[in-house]
């Protein structure tokens, strides 16, 4: 209707490649949460900035260190092709990835706070009434620290979505695999008398990352709620 | 009639022999089962709309410069209408092309805006050599908006400054962007460039200024031929000689990885007289 069959393609493969870098993305972010929040180690100081990393680098810079890293010719590219064949450049998991770890900062942000905000004699209880470690984390650390997923799924959607440095330098802007919506509205700009297919572009990322934030908003909302019922002092992200 | 008795009696069977503590877990596990399965079913939906996309395909992969991109992709079409596999093709800034070539990315030709990238991959041995054409030479050209009356022709001392009458020459950055390069050396060729310097608005690339005098927002910009056909806001208002600046260079090579016979197929194609001529129709030269 409102779009062409190939501006479609462009909005699917988005959606594809941004599902697939958070929920690739979401068990790294949790475990690193769970580290910051409830370890105690030296050097946490320097896991934390490292984590943060992705947020602050210029993307284009985090794009240049992937290529290095993960080209078929870079230290864990060359691995991973030679034990398992897999290339990721010029491929859509090469964009999956460089979004999943732009993205990674805020996840394991929402995480991390969600987990702070549980009250750790509620775990202490389930210990004492003879839940094992595993069975407390399960049925106590993880129901508790939903809400916090949820909103790091959503917000971390939403970023990678809007990826485009990072994409662009890594895996280049090729239609069908890595020429996700930021690329596509790029190129549209560098063509004279596309500026209707920017509109129409623009428009669709604009709603797509407008429903995102109002959904982790609500999340959080809603997990707030549920708090004062339970633990008290809400999570609150960014 | 005598079924569904029988299971009744062997249910309550079950039931008895579950000691109340095991009934307890077993309650606790089959909730966390149903927590736990809305996460499951939508990571099944995420597994079942990924498309199988990890078979390579037939199409040659081109790794083309952005300012071609018009002209490539009517080749690219006209190459499909010929019955080959539409050739996909990646617009993006050459060094970055290039680099991603240097990383080990698997394409099947290149064509940079710079002869340097093109060196850089060939002293690398990333390129077959002989397949290395110069195919296409731009121009480098002033525009103004649609509307101006202005004509100017470049040569010692013209008055680009009076034309400017205080306002900007929009041009990519001469100390990055290969198009900002050429039209400084072409000013400075000509001795107006210490008058201009300080109005010179510098660009992100060569149709980002393009774009700042299609919305006036500049009076004047210097840009390649290719972009001022592209663009129906400017008007080419002067030309610069061949001789002002160093030879503005498309070249195009396949390279070493390359197994996909369509690529060479493709760059045969662009080089043929059918292939130039599309390059010309956009403001190239084709020699």
């Amino acid at each position: 209707m409102l779009l062409s069959g190939d501006e479609w393609a462009i909005v699917g493969l988005s959606l594809q490649v941004s599902l697939v870098a958070i929920i690739g993305v979401l068990p790294v972010a949790f475990a690193l949460a769970y580290l910051l929040a409830r370890g105690r180690f030296p050097g946490k100081v320097v896991v934390d900035a490292l984590v943060h990393l992705p947020l602050v680098l210029p993307p284009v810079v985090i794009g240049w260190m992937l290529l290095i890293a993960f080209a078929p010719h870079g230290i864990i590219g060359a691995l991973l092709a030679r034990w398992l064949g897999i290339t990721l450049m010029f491929r859509w998991t090469g964009a999956a990835l460089a979004a999943g770890i732009m993205a990674m900062p805020l996840m394991v942000r929402s995480i991390r706070l969600s987990l702070e905000a549980i009250d750790p004699r509620l775990e202490a209880a389930a210990r004492t009434l003879g839940a094992g470690r595993l069975d407390s984390f399960v049925t106590i650390t993880l129901p508790l620290a939903r809400p916090g997923v949820l909103a790091a799924l959503v917000l971390g959607f939403a970023r990678s979505l809007g990826e485009f440095g990072a994409t662009i330098t890594f895996v280049s802007n090729v239609p069908g695999e890595t020429a996700t919506l930021p690329l596509a509205i790029y190129a549209a700009l560098q063509v004279p008398g596309q500026e209707t297919a920017v509109w129409r572009l623009a428009l669709v990322s604009v709603l797509l990352s407008l429903g995102a934030l109002i959904a982790s908003e609500m999340l959080l909302r809603r997990g707030r709620g549920r708090d004062r019922e339970t633990t008290g002092p809400s999570p609150h992200v960014l | 009639m005598m079924v569904p008795i029988q299971l009744r009696v062997q249910r309550r069977g079950f039931a008895q022999a579950v000691t109340p503590s095991i009934r307890r877990d077993m309650g606790r596990y089959f909730l966390l089962l149903r927590r736990a399965s809305g996460v499951l079913a939508l990571l099944l939906a995420l597994g079942a709309c990924i498309p199988p996309v990890f078979a390579a395909p037939k199409a040659p992969l081109v790794l083309a410069a952005a300012s071609l991109q018009e002209s490539m992709t009517t080749a690219a079409e006209a190459w499909r209408r010929h019955g080959h596999p539409r050739p996909v093709l990646s617009f993006a800034a050459s060094s970055a092309l290039a680099r991603q070539i240097s990383g080990g990315g698997q394409a099947d030709l290149f064509v940079s805006a710079d002869e340097d990238w093109m060196d850089a991959l060939a002293k690398a041995g990333l390129i077959v050599p002989e397949t290395r054409k110069s195919f296409l030479v731009g121009a480098l050209v002033i525009v103004a908006p649609a509307d101006s009356r202005l004509r100017l022709r470049p040569a010692p001392g013209f008055a680009l400054l009076r034309a400017l009458g205080g306002g900007k020459l929009a041009m990519a950055d001469p100390d990055s962007v290969p198009a900002g390069r050429y039209g400084r050396e072409a000013l400075q060729h000509f001795g107006v460039w210490d008058q201009v310097s300080g109005q010179v608005v510098r660009a992100e690339n060569v149709r980002a200024a393009l774009g700042l005098v299609a919305h006036d927002a500049a009076p004047l910009g210097i840009v390649y031929a290719t972009d001022a056909l592209a663009e129906p806001h400017v008007r080419m208002v002067g030309v610069f000689p061949p001789g002002s600046h160093a030879p503005i260079t498309y070249p195009l090579a396949r390279l070493r990885t390359s197994t996909n016979p369509e690529g060479e197929a493709f760059r045969r194609f662009l080089l043929s007289g059918e292939g130039k001529a599309i390059f010309r129709r956009y403001g190239f030269v084709a020699p």
